[in-house]
């Protein structure tokens, strides 16, 4: 999709960004600025063909030709404005589509371990991709307003030059008058929303203990705690609109300002004989022109909003993936093993076969290191040394579709995704609801998703599931993909341990035979685990069966640790 | 700081009047826009205000033909420069006027929309509290935070609203009353391109304001896709799917940049028309005052006036109008759409009503005459069954229990079983499907709300703290002067200064006794070293800068000090250490009343004094000895909770 991308580009390497979204379909850009063009052109001829038709009208004399030329002109005006309008929304939606498709299979590349968290990555793609994606609208409009002032100053001097003097010499005066109250609005404002911010926030509070609230009755003892700053907030609300009365006070004044001044300098030519009374009213219809241009000083602060946001895009799509391969894995029977595994700081040369078709729980105390071990050891995560073989193949040169078909993982908070429970179960696979029952069954979630108010159909936004529910769904995902390898990241915290052991046991007769690699903190899952992998620091300290490691204290301490 | 309590009793009192199962509490409004046309309205004064100064602040445009003409007809034209200037200098001196004006509106702008604010900021805090589901779920507070900008979104919408569009419509009003004026001949050819385009831009408005609806819902839609794949970008991978995740994303994309096209073709059309108006008048005009000014029936004057008026306010005017009131009137709408789904925000849509008919009402004592109300009460549950929906299978089923006045019990069972719809059961949060809770004899869910609150506490597993002293926080269910309007008073035989473990600490010297009973409480339930450690009572409590263990210490305190009789811990101890829990849980078994213990531990049920063991089956109750032989899963959840521990070992 962005083939072609050039790396090296400095300076604001958004540019490129922006020149290659307006290069994937260069038709509606270039619209806009025909659209523009002939909007400005005619715009600018306008006034002057006004002034004879009214010259024309002053005189008595039926012109058809003048009014035939004013028509055809402001026919042209609005045929610009129009074909503007239309190719500006389509000029940045489809320029935003680009983007925001670039982005998205961009980030995908990347993987859950890239530098961009989840909340920044949307705002880049709601937010910067829209604003980069209107950088043809703003640039055309900000050039043809420049040339709309310009040509009217030009038209004014043609009048009579002293117009275009009276004009250039009162816009700056009248400009300074509408200034100077910005800053001190500014800090009003910031009053404003932190009296705000602080009723959001005692609201929120007040909404996580809404449990506690209900049950004891006192909604609305707490609804007028929440609204205890409200005074505040008016009192601070009403010195805004004060203030900003001051401003408008003065910005109400800066265009009858400049008219005036032109005005009475076109009266004096009237009255010397330099200008016709159409001429006087062409005189003010270029002064409205002449502004546009100090009423599209917003646009520069657009444009440079565009290049910032565009920045932002680059540098998400500058960043480079995780290699893939495109090897084939050759059926196996599940064994997998780490050489000299490291990852940052994290892991440390870690070495381990895990055989086939065992079941090894990985333990150690938060922070050891086993989330992460877990995610190299199925290749989730690539480690930045040592390489992960999987049935003799390293993961790193399989095909990615190859790995995920062989690798399971079942996580802590698993993040369900799909329209309805059953799709969450098979998602990224077609569904098959069978399977998706014996899966759900496995995980000792079918009860569960039985009590749901349409059962396996219920849409997911409207199933309340507790995290143990998730969990076991999470987990029932896994098997349903009956995996060569089954990764399972803590993913029976949640589980009493009664329902834990049944997983267990269902998961043994379910995927028979392959293999398994359990990260817990219970001594009841490592108890049952053929060998356990005592993780300390980011290193092996001891492999082994648990009872052989009871033994030690330093591992008996692994799971006293005080509960999360 | 604290309200009169007897005020604060009825109000609750009012609140509450429905059972749990209603959705619409009273008091708090549903914000449509009638309620919002309503609350406006209630400011009609400064509205009347407002609309004043625009009479001023359209001076310039109703005065700017007339006064062009008239400099042009006895000034220049007649060659007299210092008429005309002063007709021009008057034009300006009017221009000062109207800019005067427009400052006016902006101060009276604050009488009508600093009020309007403040009910709206009101109906939604209410609406967020009192709609309250008994069940847990985790609130979406990312909902709220929303809220509370779209509380903004209608502050700044109606503000522009009554600066923008309401100048623009007295512009244009006033422009065209002064056209009149200056050549009344030329009236309908101006006014009627002007009537029809306003008619044609209202047929337009309805596609419009649809379109630009349908991108408002695509712009969320893609977000929430790209969110939910990019949150979930782990699993995504994990599971091989980001061709899947993809499609679904770029197919929201696509959908997204249709509707913005197809709201820029409704656009163009808008202008096209907008435009189309604002010129006719002109050709019109331009075409017929030639044969007008050589009949001598028009003054040169009067052309180039009403030129101005129609280039000058009337177009600009139009398109402004066009422009401005039609995104802004669609952006309200939408937003208090939005906001009138506020209660949905903590769940009141699914909460289901109870199929009981509506239960009667009774205040006052319940109990057996005793004072306490229904303290002192046993706690009944007779054939209970409860689902979630109609389709779906009953969570409870068939319950019978009977929990004697001041007995602990402890219900244990696998996750997801129904422990916590059973303990909102239990405290009459929702409504039975079949069967019934009686509490001293009387059905739960007919106890006055407002006694029944007071005599029956519920504590989640996730605690509420809030910004505010520890003293605010411990309080919040045992405000001073409670106990002297309250009959309920604390559980019979339960005084908090009779309590060996408060005598061990007693009061400190020079503190009032209502803050001896909160440092007490706090103290039995083992939360004195956090109180201490945040500065007494007078220290703040910052939620973030609690664990969830220290959050779940005040809930405990807090509740300890209430006067509740019953009192249900849901889990309310899964934060602490086992020691930790300990401490608290026999403490509350020591406070007196009857405790039930939702148990996150198995430990919890060695202590309680009976069991509820739940598993989906016929609920079973006992001792924990008892138990340990005649219940196969409270065996089997010892067994695996404590391989090879000594289970008779009982730790009471």
């Amino acid at each position: 999709m962005i083939t072609g991308w050039d790396r090296s580009s400095s300076g604001h390497p958004g540019d490129r960004l922006l020149w290659g979204a307006a290069r994937h379909a260069p038709g509606w850009p270039v619209l806009v600025a025909v659209a523009g063009g002939t909007a400005t052109a005619a715009g600018l001829l306008l006034p002057d063909a006004m002034a004879s038709g009214v010259d024309a009208a002053l005189a008595g004399v039926t012109a058809t030709g003048e009014l035939g030329w004013l028509a055809v002109v402001a026919l042209a005006v609005v045929l610009g404005d129009v074909l503007g309008v239309l190719a500006r929304a389509r000029a940045t939606s489809t320029a935003t589509a680009w983007l925001r498709t670039s982005l998205i299979q961009h980030l995908l590349r990347l993987g859950p371990f890239g530098r961009f968290p989840e909340g920044d990555a949307v705002s880049r793609l709601t937010g910067d991709c829209a604003q980069a994606g209107g950088i043809a609208t703003v640039a055309v409009q900000l050039v043809t307003s420049a040339l709309t002032s310009v040509g009217a100053i030009v038209a004014l001097a043609l009048l009579d030059w002293r117009l275009a003097v009276v004009f250039a010499a009162s816009v700056p005066v009248a400009a300074r008058l509408a200034r100077g109250h910005l800053r001190r609005t500014a800090d009003q404002v910031a009053g404003y929303q932190r009296l705000s911010g602080e009723l959001a926030a005692r609201l929120v509070e007040a909404v996580r203990g809404l449990r506690t609230i209900t049950a004891a009755g006192v909604a609305e003892q707490e609804a007028r705690r929440v609204l205890r700053p409200l005074p505040d907030l008016h009192a601070a609300g009403a010195g805004m609109w004060h203030a900003q009365a001051g401003m408008i006070w003065r910005a109400a004044l800066l265009l009858p300002t400049v008219e005036l001044a032109v005005l009475t300098a076109a009266g004096f030519g009237l009255l010397a004989g330099r200008l016709t009374a159409g001429e006087v009213l062409a005189a003010l219809g270029y002064v409205a022109l002449g502004m546009s241009l100090v009423r599209a000083t917003p646009l520069l602060t657009s444009l440079a909003r565009a290049r910032v946001s565009a920045d932002r895009l680059a540098e998400v799509l500058d960043s480079a993936p995780p290699a893939t391969g495109a090897a084939r894995l050759p059926a196996g029977p599940g064994r997998l093993e780490l050489r000299g595994v490291g990852v940052a700081d994290v892991l440390h040369e870690v070495d381990l076969v895990v055989p086939a078709g065992a079941h090894v729980a990985v333990v150690g105390v938060s922070g050891s290191g086993k989330s992460t071990l877990a995610a190299v050891a199925g290749g989730l995560r690539t480690p930045d040394r040592g390489g992960v073989l999987l049935d003799g193949v390293a993961l790193a040169e399989l095909d990615p579709a190859e790995l995920r078909a062989a690798v399971g993982y079942a996580f802590d908070q698993p993040a369900l995704l799909g329209a309805t429970v059953a799709d969450a179960v098979g998602y990224g696979l077609p569904v098959d609801l069978d399977g998706v029952r014996a899966a759900g069954a496995a995980a000792q979630v079918a009860p569960a998703v039985a009590l749901l108010p349409e059962g396996w159909h219920t849409p997911l936004e409207r199933a309340p599931l507790s995290g143990g529910e998730a969990q076991r769904l999470g987990l029932a995902r896994a098997i349903y993909r009956r995996p060569r390898v089954l990764v399972m990241d803590d993913a029976t915290a949640s589980l009493d341990t009664v329902t834990e052991a049944r997983v267990r046991s269902a998961i043994s007769s379910v995927l028979a035979g392959r293999t398994r690699l359990v990260i817990t903190h219970r001594v009841s899952s490592a108890a049952e685990a053929d060998l356990v992998v005592w993780l300390a620091d980011g290193r092996i300290r001891a492999v082994g069966p648990h009872r052989t490691l009871w033994d030690d204290p330093g591992y008996r301490a692994v799971f006293t640790e005080a509960p999360g | 700081m604290r309200e009169p309590s007897a005020d604060r009793l009825t109000r609750s009192g009012e609140s509450q009047t429905r059972p749990s199962g209603a959705s619409a509490e009273p008091g708090v409004p549903a914000l449509t826009g009638r309620w919002y046309l309503r609350t406006l309205g209630a400011q009609w004064r400064s509205v009347l205000a407002l609309l004043g100064w625009s009479v001023l602040e359209s001076v310039p445009a109703l005065v700017s033909g007339r006064l062009v003409a008239l400099a042009v007809d006895r000034g220049f034209a007649a060659g007299a420069v210092w008429t005309g200037l002063g007709w021009l200098a008057l034009f300006g001196a009017l221009s000062v006027l109207g800019a005067l004006g427009s400052r006016l509106v902006f101060h009276s702008l604050g009488g009508v929309l600093e009020p309007l604010r403040d009910a709206l900021v009101t109906a939604v805090v209410r609406a967020s509290l009192h709609g309250g589901d008994a069940r847990w779920r985790p609130a979406d507070t990312r909902v709220v935070a929303l809220v509370t900008r779209h509380v903004e979104v209608v502050r700044d919408v109606t503000a522009g609203l009554l600066v923008q569009s309401r100048s623009l419509l007295v512009v244009t009003v006033a422009a065209l009353v002064g056209m009149v004026g200056v050549a009344a001949g030329l009236a309908g050819l101006v006014l009627v391109p002007v009537v029809v385009t306003a008619v044609l831009y209202a047929v337009l408005l309805r596609a419009l304001v649809r379109r630009q609806r349908a991108l408002v819902l695509a712009e969320e839609t893609t977000a929430g896709a790209a969110g939910a794949v990019l949150a979930g970008l782990r699993d995504v991978v994990a599971c091989g799917a980001e061709p899947v995740a993809e499609a679904v994303v770029r197919q929201e994309i696509s959908g997204q940049a249709a509707a913005a096209a197809r709201l820029g073709d409704a656009n163009a059309v808008r202008t096209l028309v907008v435009a189309l108006g604002g010129l006719a008048p002109l050709l019109l005009v331009l075409a017929v005052a030639p044969g007008m000014v050589a009949d001598g029936r028009l003054s040169v004057g009067a052309v180039l006036g009403v030129v101005v008026y129609l280039t000058g306010s009337v177009q600009p005017a139009l398109r402004g109008l066009a422009e401005t009131t039609g995104a802004a009137v669609l952006r309200l709408a939408v937003t208090l759409r939005r906001l009138a789904e506020v209660p949905a925000a903590g769940g009141a849509d699914e909460r289901r009503c109870g199929r009981g008919g509506e239960p009667g009402r009774r205040r006052g004592p319940v109990g057996g005459g005793r004072p306490a109300g229904p303290s002192g009460g046993d706690l009944v549950v007779r054939g209970l069954t409860f689902g979630w929906g109609a389709r779906a299978e009953p969570v409870v089923r068939d319950l019978d229990l009977t929990v004697p006045w001041g007995e602990h019990l402890a219900v244990v069972g696998p996750s997801g079983i129904g422990k916590s719809t059973l303990a909102s059961l239990v405290t009459g949060l929702l409504p039975a499907e079949r069967g019934e809770v009686l509490l001293g004899g009387v059905a739960v869910t007919s106890i006055d709300p407002a006694v029944r609150h007071r005599a029956v506490m519920l504590i989640p597993q996730e605690a509420y703290v809030f910004t505010g002293t520890v003293r605010e926080n411990l309080a919040l269910f045992a405000g001073p002067g409670l106990s002297d309007v309250e009959d309920a008073g604390h559980p019979a035989g339960f005084s908090l200064l009779d309590n060996d473990v408060l005598l061990s600490g007693g009061p400190a010297e020079g503190l009032s006794s209502f803050d001896g009973l909160l440092l007490a409480a706090a103290r039995a339930v083992g939360a004195a070293g956090l109180v201490a450690r945040l500065g007494g009572l007078d220290g703040m409590v910052v939620p973030g800068e609690l664990s969830s263990g220290e959050a779940q210490l005040i809930a405990l305190a807090r509740v300890y000090a209430s006067p509740a009789g019953v009192v249900v811990l849901d889990e309310a101890t899964s934060r602490l250490d086992p020691a930790a829990e300990a401490v608290a849980e026999r403490a509350f078994a020591r406070r007196g009343g009857t405790l039930v213990v939702i148990a996150h531990r198995l430990s919890s049920a060695v202590r309680a004094d009976r069991v509820l063991v739940m598993d989906g089956g016929p609920p079973v109750v006992g001792r924990h000895e008892e138990l340990l032989a005649t219940s196969p899963t409270y065996a089997e959840l010892m067994r695996a909770w404590a391989p090879g521990e000594d289970l008779y070992r009982s730790s009471r």
